[in-house]
């Protein structure tokens, strides 16, 4: 996707499909355009498939097992109609993926300050929030030789929460000064 | 409890999203008013720590998942339009990174979730305030995880009546009220319990700091 189409014109077009699968319901439509999509996304199909997989199949297993059991039990069970839902959920899911590979999110949401403001904040909080995650984990590996017992793990977690909510805060604050200092809240 | 993409018809969620225009246009003028250097970071923070806290979920048969949403410790702490703001930018961020929730979903569950969730943390803040503030910040917590749970069953239980073949094979969501009710409004009722403790920590840890509250 990396051309002269701006990314709000790719975020336009990715919602106009996204619409336009839910209006297809034939399910050898929704394959044929699932292999378009793997075709077309190259380098990054796998990734984006494996992704796409892992991202549903907890939600569809569940739903699409219900379904069987209860059609069947009823006995109005129609296996094109799983075709067909877990066919276009896969879709929808692999192409907000590839969207969101290949067009810079920001960027797409640039005609709305407001929304690009608090998204920036927030992309920039959630990656405070990994890091402190992952440097307290590996600092709490480190001290405990041994397995843990469930008070020291409950100790660990409330001083690791009070430390993720100050940092976090911090950081934001941090933003924010920066943000003042550039006229952000001046409107 | 998102709904994920794929299982709401565009009869649905197209009316959907009119509304939710209008409710995040009306959002965002009120934000866009209470937004400086104080509240910027707690809002991001918060925003950040529903997001995380709805990362954590477990798919429910009966239609959607069960996780903590996080709206009501926004929704006490900021207004029902901030925190209607923030909890959509929470479900536009779980969906395009993680495939949580979907596009098609959003106006939905922005509307159920992040509008009605809010507004009923705040109402029930609002009329239990006399009880103390754990008990009145529990039960508005636990509402604001029931009462959205309630209309997302309703949005996908009514989908095989709205959106179905000749042969009444459904076209998206297949399972009518009788079962989308009881299967997601049943586990939402014990996840409110955790949202209760969640956000009595968090406005416990807001008023060691001497935030503002609602």
């Amino acid at each position: 996707m990396e051309s002269a189409v701006t990314p709000r014109a790719w975020l336009v077009l990715y919602l106009a499909a996204v619409v336009a699968i839910t209006f297809i319901h034939s399910p050898g439509v929704l394959a044929a355009l699932l292999l378009i999509a793997i075709a077309a996304s190259a380098r990054l199909r796998w990734k984006l498939l494996r992704r796409a997989l892992l991202a549903i199949l907890a939600y569809n297993l569940a739903l699409s097992a219900g379904y069987a059991g209860l059609a069947l039990w009823q006995g109005n069970f129609v296996a094109d109609y799983l075709l067909l839902v877990n066919l276009r959920v896969l879709l929808l899911a692999y192409i907000g993926f590839w969207f969101v590979a290949a067009v810079d999110l920001l960027g797409a949401l640039s005609g709305w300050p407001l929304a690009t403001l608090l998204a920036t904040l927030c992309i920039g909080q959630i990656k405070t929030f990994e890091r402190i995650l992952r440097d307290f984990r590996l600092a709490f590996a480190s001290r405990n030789l041994v397995r843990p017992t469930l008070t020291d793990r409950s100790r660990h977690a409330a001083a690791q929460a009070q430390t993720l909510l100050d940092k976090s805060l911090a950081s934001a604050g941090e933003a924010a000064l920066a943000m003042r200092s550039r006229g952000a809240f001046d409107d | 409890m998102h709904i994920p993409d794929g299982f709401l018809s565009p009869q649905t969620y197209l009316p959907a999203y009119a509304v939710a225009v209008g409710a995040w246009s009306w959002a965002a003028r009120g934000l866009r008013q209470s937004l400086d250097e104080t509240t910027v970071p707690r809002l991001a923070m918060l925003t950040a720590l529903a997001y995380g806290m709805g990362l954590v979920m477990l798919p429910i048969p009966g239609g959607t998942s069960g996780h903590a949403l996080g709206v009501a410790m926004l929704a006490l702490i900021f207004g029902v339009r901030s925190a209607f703001v923030a909890y959509s930018l929470v479900l536009l961020l779980q969906s395009l990174l993680f495939g949580a929730g979907g596009i098609t979903a959003l106006a939905i569950n922005a509307l159920a979730l992040g509008l009605a969730g809010a507004a009923t943390a705040v109402a029930a803040r609002h009329l239990l305030r006399g009880f103390g503030d754990t008990l009145s910040v529990a039960v508005a917590a636990w509402l604001s995880v029931v009462v959205p749970g309630i209309i997302v069953a309703v949005a996908l239980g009514i989908q095989p009546l709205i959106a179905h073949r000749d042969d009444g094979t459904p076209l998206f969501f297949p399972f009518g009220l009788d079962i989308s009710l009881p299967a997601i409004v049943l586990p939402h009722m014990l996840i409110g319990v955790g949202e209760a403790v969640l956000t009595v920590l968090v406005w416990r840890y807001a008023k060691a700091r001497k935030w503002s509250l609602r």
